[in-house]
């Protein structure tokens, strides 16, 4: 332990460090003490320095005195982790809920001769439910761990009510498919659970609006989205109940339902549009990249499906056509605002520039 | 009672021995070795495997009371483990929970990794681990608190920048500490996030800074506010227009059983 190794300094302690200059640094390693030949140089006056620095860095972002401060433009967010199928699901989702609603009100007020539209409801509500858990589970970061969701009933969280909905809701809806083939005694509880599934089919197709309201990601902060989340799963159901074999009676109702739906999609679109625009930087999502794209299509889709299904004429290829230009703005709206999300998460200034100009709700107004 | 840090950004030095320290007592992996350019700062954000992180901020402006032109910020960023957390109120396991230490606690057997947490933060502070699935941040050092010991940052931060104890020992001691640099001429300094008052969003934080420029330039958002505070209107309003669309669900029936066949 006594001896040294050659070219390395014996310290009390038993440590042993690399001796003095055999480095190249000239650093006296004993004393810190700097010998080489800049050494003595005095320092460059720091207002000279920074004035040195602008011209070599003419951006360096923290150089740039500005009313808007950020933090080398690096996100103050972190933008939402969820995979793309999660605005599949906020479709799918939204079509099985409002599809056994409009299922049960037919159930119980549109008599015998809408019955066939009645099952189709129910079966598109129990595969969408299906579907939806699929796509939910596979989205986790721990999969196996998906029962966790019903480990607790918690208000305060959309996700674990929209967990609970979507459970109760599945059953209901999978039970008013299947009871009506099973044994006789149990055929009239179909009626039963396709009621219950419709009532659980309304918050299950708003909560996915809560949910996403309910989130620090600036473009998302409008109570409307909810709104819009409910209008938008009204008129993807009723444009995907278009697309398929009707008789003249069921027909007129799914349209109603359908052109609904989307009137008020475009209402409430152009609501929350119109709301972001007050933050140039907030309202960004919704004109330019791949989300500003989507966004505008949906527009134009909805509008375009709305002007076929108000066209005058009856014919089921009218139907359908409205029917296949609904589908596709649902389904770009969805990916619209999830991407547009994402995109405003990412956008510090959209964060900070909300904030200073829109106060906080205080605590008062919980 | 609860426990929290006092960050006074004025006498860090930048050393990153908060972030050393952290990483080696909780055993986190590392970031990647990036090197970002961006002044001294290669971590970049707080996120599930960096729980501490140290801003560098090159400013072309004199702090009050300096002749220098020039002032370098530090800040060493944390959880702030909000008096009303927007990842406990959204978590939908029950995962995230408040300690005895008035800390908010990821418990990493029962998270799910829904994410839904990492959204509801409106700091960007707790993350998802890509890898391991689950989310991650700051324990205000659970373990080592249950053992009498302070967290391994503020043990190892040596110019006292980071200071541990209970908040409201803290919050004192940081409106001091406010009052002697304002007498020192240091007029722009402040508390960010001291107190339910001056940060209503969020209840106050437990985790609470001394800064001297406006929180966008350390990254720190200027009103930020638990997300759940909008959960009762947009309940309401998705209930009102529930209401819309079952009515209008029986509307269609009905209009379908009058129309002709």
């Amino acid at each position: 332990m006594s001896e040294s190794l050659p070219g390395f300094l014996q310290i009390p302690g038993g440590a042993q460090i690399p001796a003095a200059n055999d480095d190249g640094r000239n650093v006296d390693l004993q004393t810190g003490a700097l010998s080489g030949e800049g050494a003595g140089q005095k320092p460059p006056g720091s207002r000279q320095d920074v004035g040195l620095q602008s011209q070599i860095f003419p951006h360096v972002p923290s150089h740039q005195p500005c009313e808007t401060p950020t933090y080398y433009g690096t996100p103050v967010l972190k933008q939402p982790v969820w995979h793309w199928p999660i605005a599949a699901y906020f479709y799918v989702g939204g079509v099985a809920g409002m599809s056994a609603t409009l299922g049960s009100a037919t159930q119980l007020f549109g008599g015998r001769e809408m019955r066939s539209v009645v099952i189709k409801t129910r079966w598109i509500a129990t595969t969408g439910a299906l579907v939806s858990t699929g796509i939910l589970v596979q989205d986790l970061g721990r999969p196996e761990r998906f029962l966790n969701m019903l480990r607790v009933f918690k208000l305060t969280s959309p996700m674990s009510m929209g967990s609970w909905i979507l459970s109760a809701f599945s059953s209901a809806a999978a039970a008013a498919t299947v009871l009506p083939y099973g044994p006789r005694v149990f055929r009239s509880l179909a009626g039963i659970f396709g009621a219950i599934a419709g009532l659980l089919g309304l918050p299950l197709a708003a909560y996915t609006g809560v949910l996403i309201v309910q989130t620090a990601v600036p473009v998302w902060k409008n109570p409307l989205w909810s709104v819009l989340a409910l209008c938008s799963s009204t008129a993807a159901a009723g444009s995907l109940l278009e697309l398929l074999p009707l008789n003249a009676k069921e027909s007129r109702t799914v349209e109603v339902f359908s052109l609904a739906g989307k009137i008020g999609e475009i209402v409430t679109a152009n609501a929350i549009e119109k709301d972001a625009a007050r933050i140039d930087r907030v309202a960004r999502p919704f004109h330019r990249g791949f989300s500003g794209l989507l966004w505008q299509s949906a527009k134009v889709l909805l509008v375009s499906s709305a002007v076929i299904a108000i066209a005058p004429g009856r014919s089921p290829k009218k139907r359908i056509a409205a029917g296949l230009v609904g589908t596709a703005a649902s389904v770009c709206m969805r990916f619209a605002y999830f991407l547009a999300g994402k995109r405003s998460a990412r956008d510090p200034r959209a964060t900070f520039e909300q904030q200073r100009q829109t106060p906080a709700i205080t605590a008062g107004q919980i | 009672m609860a426990n929290g840090f006092f960050t006074d950004t004025t006498v860090c030095i930048g050393c990153k021995a908060c972030e050393v320290a952290c990483k080696q007592w909780n055993q986190l992996p590392d970031d990647g070795y990036h090197f970002t350019g961006m002044s001294f700062d290669n971590t970049m954000h707080l996120g599930a495997s960096t729980w501490r992180h140290v801003s560098f901020i090159e400013r072309p402006v004199a702090l009050n009371g300096s002749d220098t032109g020039f002032s370098w910020l530090m800040a060493s960023d944390v959880c702030k483990h909000c008096a009303r957390a927007g990842c406990l109120e959204n978590c939908p396991t029950g995962a995230i929970m408040r300690t005895e230490f008035g800390s908010v606690y990821v418990q990493q057997d029962v998270c799910n990794g829904c994410g839904y947490c990492v959204s509801g933060c409106p700091f960007g502070v707790i993350d998802r681990n890509h890898d391991d699935g689950r989310a991650w941040k700051c324990t205000l050092c659970y373990d080592r608190q249950k053992d009498g010991l302070e967290p391994a940052c503020a043990k190892a931060c040596p110019t006292d920048s980071i200071q541990f104890g209970d908040v409201e020992e803290l919050k004192e001691r940081a409106r001091k500490r406010v009052e002697t640099l304002h007498e020192k001429g240091v007029k722009e300094a402040y508390l960010y996030g001291g107190d339910a008052a001056s940060q209503p969003g969020t209840g106050g934080l437990n985790a609470f800074f001394l800064l001297v420029d406006k929180p966008e330039v350390y990254n720190l958002p200027p009103d930020p506010e638990v997300p759940t505070m909008r959960a009762n209107q947009s309940w309401k309003s998705a209930g009102l227009a529930a209401i819309g669309v079952a009515a209008l669900a029986l509307v269609s029936a009905l209009v379908g059983r009058t129309a002709r066949g």
